[in-house]
């Protein structure tokens, strides 16, 4: 089985993310690798410890392979790295349009990518790459079982209130949840592994793709500017005895917050 | 420049899904400033008094019916979905931020070569009539204005409770219209929905949710917390802690891995206030927290904060509570 997942390198939820003007940020050098795409590749990994085969994490990014790293500690073959100065400025379908152009390169049984990249929150290139391919996609999944001849998955998946199951033939693009799985952490051995690994390196002009399509130019999307979140005003301490300050929370709730 | 402001209506079990009233609603003062009409769109079989309903909400309802659309497929949804903006050419595309919006805009988007913009927590009209939404980044540490420029139509996904939910009395024409299933394929089958929760109002889109953490030490705990919730029509929601206890199904987690809300009110008991938590809280309108813990972090997220014992003070707000409906 041939298993690819997409993964990216993100600021950690803890950094510190400062408004420095309307168009720039300033993030804090503390990343890690997306937490979905975790889960992502630990699936991946099951799958090639069931059914054999190789798996391989790729990445767009002009300057951190980490996520790549992270991949292989955990137990990935391969690691591929898009990255080109043209790819600067590029939103998620631009993202995508690549990613979409280096897996049409080779044939996939599956590949696996993140429910959404926790800077951006998007979620739109798991599907964006799938329609480009014009592969079926299931997003959001929390269940995963592959038929004995590897064609076709059974896939839990998470809506409203539950957990929907489907089917869908294979190769597919398929988006991990929290709850499919619990990430391994990386062992010695993938740690030295994923420090020697071969990282191996694609631009535009490899994949075929044109540089107009992605970047400031091929932007769909644009950010007009920066601003800070909503402010919530100091609390209020509601200081008195059990239990008029449960009477008193009740009062300020219905008369003062008419929250109820 | 015109056009019409579209909305893909989600049903659930013959209803229609309230995040996709509320953006019709909000639809009709858009609609006024590019000079278009509402349209709802919707794909299935509806029942006879959805589809009335609908009617009240928008100028027109254009209907895919068909058996294979009774059932959210990605494939079914995006062939019909996107045949219809073809022929008609709307100016604008909405749909709620759910499991389903989420899903499926990204690859309509793709399919009919715009943009989207994901998971607004605001939107209005900008200048020449173009959308200008407003959504958080990095977690919601900061947020962002964004717009699509050149490409038609304007696609974005919104939050649940962004907008006001009032009643409104159009009498929509209905046009059946095709489903665009002709010469497509759809490839997932769908077995059905394994319901992991008892609510009827998901937490991502109740408008009280009482928020649980660790501090309710025992699963058996949940009983009060539950006659709480049911006394203020709410839907639980947990922390991560608590779904990885085992305690709660991990639907109704907030947060970062989570879910984001945006309740007109919430309760925060015996959570911490880890960022991961808080973030998925940011949009919510007020915020009441109850910890043991004098210094605990989410007081700096709260509106009203309550120094006491979750179990002590849940049982006892649920009483003043049925009390205080009593006397109205
Ligand atoms: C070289 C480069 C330059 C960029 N320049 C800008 C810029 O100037 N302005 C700006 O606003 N943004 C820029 N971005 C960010 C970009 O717009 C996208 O936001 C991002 O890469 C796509 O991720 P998302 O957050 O939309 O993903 P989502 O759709 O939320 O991610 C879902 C999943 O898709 C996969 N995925 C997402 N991104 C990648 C990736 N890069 N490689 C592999 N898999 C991925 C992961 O599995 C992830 O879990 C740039 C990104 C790159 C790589
Ligand atoms: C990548 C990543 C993603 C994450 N995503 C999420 C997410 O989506 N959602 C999420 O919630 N967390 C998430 N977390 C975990 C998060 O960091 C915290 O660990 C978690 O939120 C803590 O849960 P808690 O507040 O219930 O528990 P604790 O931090 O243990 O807090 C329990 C609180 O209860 C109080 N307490 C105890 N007894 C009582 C009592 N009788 N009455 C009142 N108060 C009492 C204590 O004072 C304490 O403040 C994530 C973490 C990571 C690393």
């Amino acid at each position: 089985m041939n298993i690819c997942v997409l993964v990216k390198y993100v600021p950690d939820t803890e950094a510190i993310v400062r408004i420095r003007s309307d168009s720039e940020l300033e993030i804090e050098n503390k990343y890690f690798t997306n937490f979905f795409d975790e889960i992502a590749i630990e699936e991946a990994v099951k799958l090639k410890e069931k059914f054999g085969g190789t798996v391989t994490v790729v990445t767009v990014d002009n300057r951190r392979i980490d996520a790549l790293r992270r991949g292989i500690a955990m137990g990935a073959d391969h690691a591929v790295q898009i990255s080109d100065a043209a790819l600067e400025g590029s939103d998620s379908f631009g993202i995508a349009r690549v990613l979409a152009a280096f897996l049409k390169k080779e044939p996939w049984d599956v590949i696996l990518c993140g429910r959404q990249a926790m800077d951006d929150d998007a979620a739109i290139v798991g599907p964006a790459v799938a329609e480009l391919l014009d592969l079926p996609h299931v997003s959001s999944i929390l269940g995963l079982e592959i038929a004995e001849d590897g064609r076709s998955a059974r896939v839990a998946r998470q809506v409203e209130g539950g957990r929907e199951i489907l089917l869908c033939p294979l190769p597919a693009v398929l988006t991990t949840q929290k709850g499919l799985n619990t990430p391994r952490i990386p062992q010695v051995m993938g740690m030295m592994k994923a420090m020697k690994v071969q990282v191996r390196k694609l631009d535009l002009g490899a994949l075929g793709v044109d540089p107009a399509e992605v970047g400031e130019r091929g932007r769909k999307v644009r950010i007009l500017r920066y601003l800070p979140p909503p402010k919530r005003s100091k609390a209020m301490r509601i200081e008195e005895d059990f239990p008029d300050n449960v009477r008193r929370l009740v009062r300020l709730l219905r008369e003062e917050a008419k929250a109820l | 420049m015109g056009g019409e402001v579209w909305v893909f209506v989600e049903s659930v079990e013959g209803a229609i899904r309230k995040v996709s009233l509320e953006l019709l609603c909000a639809a009709d003062g858009f609609s006024k400033e590019i000079g278009g009409p509402v349209g709802a769109v919707l794909l299935g079989r509806p029942t006879d008094s959805a589809l009335e309903n609908l009617r009240s909400y928008a100028d027109r309802v254009y209907l895919a019916e068909d058996e294979r659309l009774a059932a959210y497929t990605s494939d079914g949804y995006t062939l019909a979905l996107a045949s219809l903006v073809r022929k008609h050419g709307p100016a604008v595309l909405l749909a709620g931020s759910t499991s389903t919006g989420r899903d499926l805009f990204p690859r309509v988007a793709v399919r009919l070569k715009t943009g989207l913009i994901p998971d607004c927590t605001g939107l209005a009209i900008g200048d020449e009539g173009r959308l200008l939404a407003t959504r958080p980044i990095y977690g919601g540490k900061v947020f962002c204005q964004v717009s699509i420029p050149e490409a038609s139509p304007q696609m974005a996904t919104v939050r649940p409770n962004t907008f006001t939910l009032e009643k409104m009395n159009k009498r929509a024409e209905v046009i059946r219209d095709t489903t665009g299933l002709e010469g497509g394929e759809i490839r997932q089958k769908v077995e059905g929905v394994e319901k992991t929760t008892q609510e009827k109002v998901d937490v991502a889109e109740a408008e009280v949710v009482v928020g649980v953490g660790r501090g309710i030490r025992d699963p058996g705990n949940f009983k009060a917390v539950q006659d709480l919730a049911d006394a203020l029509g709410a839907t639980i929601g947990v922390t991560r802690a608590v779904v990885d206890n085992g305690w709660w199904d991990v639907n109704d987690q907030i947060g970062k891995s989570g879910k984001n809300i945006s309740a007109r009110l919430y309760f925060a008991f015996g959570l911490s206030g880890a960022i991961h938590h808080v973030l998925g809280i940011q949009t919510c309108k007020t915020v009441v927290a109850v910890n043991t813990d004098t210094n605990a972090l989410i007081f700096n997220y709260a509106d009203y904060a309550l120094v006491g014992d979750m179990m002590e003070v849940i049982p006892a707000l649920k009483e003043e509570i049925t009390k205080m409906k009593d006397e109205v």
